[in-house]
């Protein structure tokens, strides 16, 4: 395969995830400033998917209105669902003759959507759930269309590399803002709801609660998203799937590249399976999160330089 | 007779050839889909049309407008109402185009090598080597199986009698095949069960063909030869066609930067290192394919890969330099062509053309330029054109005046009226203007031209200019099996 080829279905593939993911957090953090306006703030979604200094964020942070078309729709934010969507489908239309045409067409669907004019004023004016719910049911679309019609080559195994690294780099992020914003003093949030849409934000509440008796603990909830493997939103989850997806490109070819990337996969994934929830408390969650999030990072440019480095 | 409510505002011109109607009565060839399309209320040919837009739209068959920064999804217009050709015709076609080809694939190994056709005196030289498309970096290079043209997309048009002329031969990176095939599938969609109803020939073999014959051209005698598609990019209007032909063959669509030629070799950048590259279908000009032999500011090609072609380890498809011979002064003599290569007598017609470089016929246009139409030689896609019936005194003073600076970059034609063909027109059916480009293919097994061609249509009324740059659309073509 071209490794603008490669390059391109990763970064279609980011994007994607990123959306999606922007997309679950946005809605929740609405959702979550519903029930309390005054102790809601928008601060540290802004400074998750955006740009904005704190500066910025604070002046828009009670405005749930604003922030969402900033989020959404606003052309001058290159992080927005539109600007997002808008380089997925830029990647996707490039590589048409390496993702199947449904693929195609449901990027492009979805790209002339968030291009339509009532969705500003479903934001203005109407619910906003409804509106973010069409949209996140077109990363579902996307999602599923991707499982159904794609062979399991190459492009798929680029695909996923994009995916998982960036839903692991995210995952740590969600984690590292929530928790940073209580200083190291976890039981401070006895207030149950910060935990309940924290773990909504990532689609984890059904199975905590499952998983749990008792409420909600720092300990529990840094478990189950960092090192549950069968939880789809995990560090741990996002890991084993690099490794897996990143398997499928060995190759005779190019045996230093892949061992190359194949080492930092495998010692971040050893790191991960050889931790728990004690060692990491011990260690400092943030210093463990911000490694993780190097960690793939530099994953990430490994990838460039050994597969898509093309000029 | 006009009957319903959709054909009473048809009013042909008594000067054009229409395709629908004869003496006010509907030919046989359209008489089952005009009778089908008049059930159908304008309510539902309304919503028709409407699908036919919005299929467009979400399958991506569009081309990108870009204005004050921000970039604007637009369709290639698309009437639904197909125009219909019938078996006879197109075997008239087909073997005019067949023979025209095989003179003028003759003609560009004989100006690229021998020059018998300037030796006897049947060809000016000066009308070769002022070409600006022709290109001594072809001279004596035997392209593979002597063949030059393996894809062209030559525009015909009908006069008021009805007979097919040709218009234009497009021999180097004809567009608007992918066009041909969409139109079909949307028809499909809109009018269900129409199609086999009529006995339409099928016009899906295109892609398999074309891949049969870029497969073949392989230097390396492999198994499995890289056939690639190169594309100027994402932002050439043409970006759809070039990846959906990648697509229904199953080839790599490149850009210049994903190739690289070592010791003479092009090889593409893959996740796996480099692989080499047998037969090259580009859709990049002549003119921006190597930067080290022609523009040397050019960013679409591939450095050194003229070399890699002359060596023989590549094939380049189309070939090289073909542009001296779908030159709009060279097209005068294709009829001579025909008769000195192959001692036939033309089956197509072409328009009659006057040299502009020729004394006598220029001041001949210039006393007639009101029923003449001037081009430029070396333009295509209706740029750079005179239609003497529209334009003010003024301008014609001033196009003269450009003309005689530079005499041999232009040619005249008389107006042709081409014919007409019915266009679905806010609830009723009018007559547009139409042309007809069918694609033919060139292998080593001979020439093959799939049963259909892309139909391109003036919308504007009256109009008689069919670019998509001015203004044009095009239409589903049918090549009838009986």
């Amino acid at each position: 395969m071209l490794s603008r080829v490669a390059d391109s279905l990763y970064w279609m593939s980011r994007y994607m995830e990123r959306c999606d993911g922007m997309l679950r957090m946005l809605k929740i953090n609405y959702a979550a400033s519903q029930d309390d306006m005054d102790e809601f703030s928008w601060v540290p979604a802004l400074k998750l998917f955006s740009y904005m200094d704190d500066q910025e964020a604070a002046a828009i942070s009670k405005n749930s209105r604003d922030v969402l078309l900033y989020m959404v729709i606003a052309k001058e934010n290159s992080n927005s669902v539109l600007n997002i969507v808008t380089k997925a489908r830029e990647n996707g239309r490039s590589v048409q003759d390496h993702i199947t045409k449904e693929m195609w067409q449901c990027l492009n669907d979805f790209y002339h959507m968030m291009r339509e004019e009532n969705i500003s004023d479903w934001l203005k004016k109407d619910d906003p759930i409804t509106i973010l719910d069409s949209l996140l049911k077109q990363c579902t679309v996307y999602f599923g269309t991707m499982d159904v019609t794609m062979a399991r080559g190459e492009s798929h195994a680029f695909i996923n590399l994009g995916k998982f690294l960036e839903r692991g780099v995210q995952t740590a992020d969600i984690l590292d803002v929530k928790f940073s914003a209580l200083d190291g003093e976890y039981d401070k949030a006895a207030d149950t709801t910060y935990w309940k849409y924290l773990l909504l934000s990532i689609s984890g509440l059904e199975l905590y609660l499952k998983t749990y008796r008792g409420g909600f603990e720092a300990a529990n909830i840094v478990e189950q998203s960092v090192l549950n493997g069968n939880f789809p939103r995990s560090i741990m989850y996002s890991v084993k799937n690099l490794r897996q997806y990143f398997e499928r490109l060995r190759s005779d070819k190019n045996y230093t590249s892949f061992n190359e990337v194949m080492f930092m996969i495998g010692k971040l994934e050893s790191k991960i399976k050889f931790s728990t929830t004690q060692t990491i408390v011990k260690e400092g969650l943030s210093k463990f999160l911000q490694e993780t999030k190097t960690d793939f990072l530099e994953i990430g440019n490994a990838l460039n330089k050994n597969y898509f480095a093309y000029s | 007779m006009h009957t319903s409510e959709l054909l009473q505002q048809y009013y042909v011109d008594s000067n054009t050839w229409d395709e629908m109607y004869r003496n006010d009565s509907v030919r046989e060839q359209y008489r089952s889909v005009v009778d089908f399309l008049q059930q159908l209320s304008i309510d539902e040919l309304n919503k028709k049309e409407d699908l036919a837009k919005r299929l467009f739209m979400s399958q991506g068959i569009t081309f990108t407008v870009y204005s004050s920064g921000e970039g604007v999804e637009k369709i290639f217009p698309f009437d639904i109402i197909p125009r219909i050709i019938t078996a006879a015709e197109w075997d008239h076609i087909e073997k005019g185009i067949k023979q025209r080809l095989k003179a003028l694939n003759l003609f560009l190994k004989d100006v690229y090598h021998n020059q018998f056709i300037l030796k006897d005196g049947v060809m000016p030289v000066d009308m070769v080597y002022s070409c600006p498309h022709y290109l001594r970096v072809m001279h004596n290079f035997p392209v593979p199986h002597d063949i030059y043209v393996h894809i062209s997309g030559i525009d015909l048009i009908r006069n008021s009698d009805g007979s097919f002329y040709i218009l234009e031969d497009n021999l180097r990176t004809p567009s608007g095949v992918s066009y041909m095939l969409e139109n079909r599938e949307i028809t499909k969609r809109i009018f269900p069960d129409l199609i086999p109803a009529n006995h339409v020939r099928s016009v899906t073999e295109y892609p398999t063909i074309l891949h049969k014959n870029l497969v073949s051209l392989s230097p390396r005698q492999i198994a499995n030869p890289t056939v690639v598609l190169l594309t100027p990019g994402l932002y050439n209007s043409a970006y759809f066609e070039h990846t959906t032909l990648a697509r229904l063959m199953g080839v790599e669509l490149v850009e210049g930067r994903d190739l690289v030629v070592d010791n003479h070799k092009v090889f593409m950048k893959t996740t796996t290192g480099l692989q080499q590259v047998d037969v090259i279908y580009r859709r990049v000009d002549d003119e921006f394919l190597d930067p080290l032999i022609f523009n040397s500011n050019s960013l679409l090609g591939v450095s050194g890969i003229m070399n890699a072609y002359r060596k023989g380890n590549v094939a380049i498809v189309n070939a090289v330099g073909n542009g001296v011979a779908d030159d709009k002064a060279v097209y005068s003599y294709v009829p001579a062509m025909i008769r000195y290569y192959l001692n036939e007598e033309p089956i197509l017609k072409n328009v009659p053309t006057y040299q502009l470089a020729n004394k006598e016929k220029r001041e001949y246009v210039f006393s007639n330029i009101t029923n003449m139409v001037v081009k430029k030689t070396n333009e295509s896609g209706g740029y750079g054109m005179l239609m003497g019936n529209s334009t003010s005194e003024k301008e014609i003073e001033e196009y003269k005046a450009e003309i005689l600076k530079a005499p041999r970059q232009f040619i005249a034609q008389p107006i042709i009226s081409l014919s007409s063909s019915p266009c679905y027109m806010n609830g009723a059916l009018a007559p547009r203007r139409v042309d007809l480009r069918p694609y033919a293919l060139c292998g080593p097994d001979g020439i093959e031209i799939v049963p259909g061609g892309l139909t391109r249509v003036a919308l504007r009324e009256g109009s008689l200019v069919v670019n998509s740059s001015q203004g044009g659309g095009s239409k589903d073509t049918w090549v009838l099996a009986v």
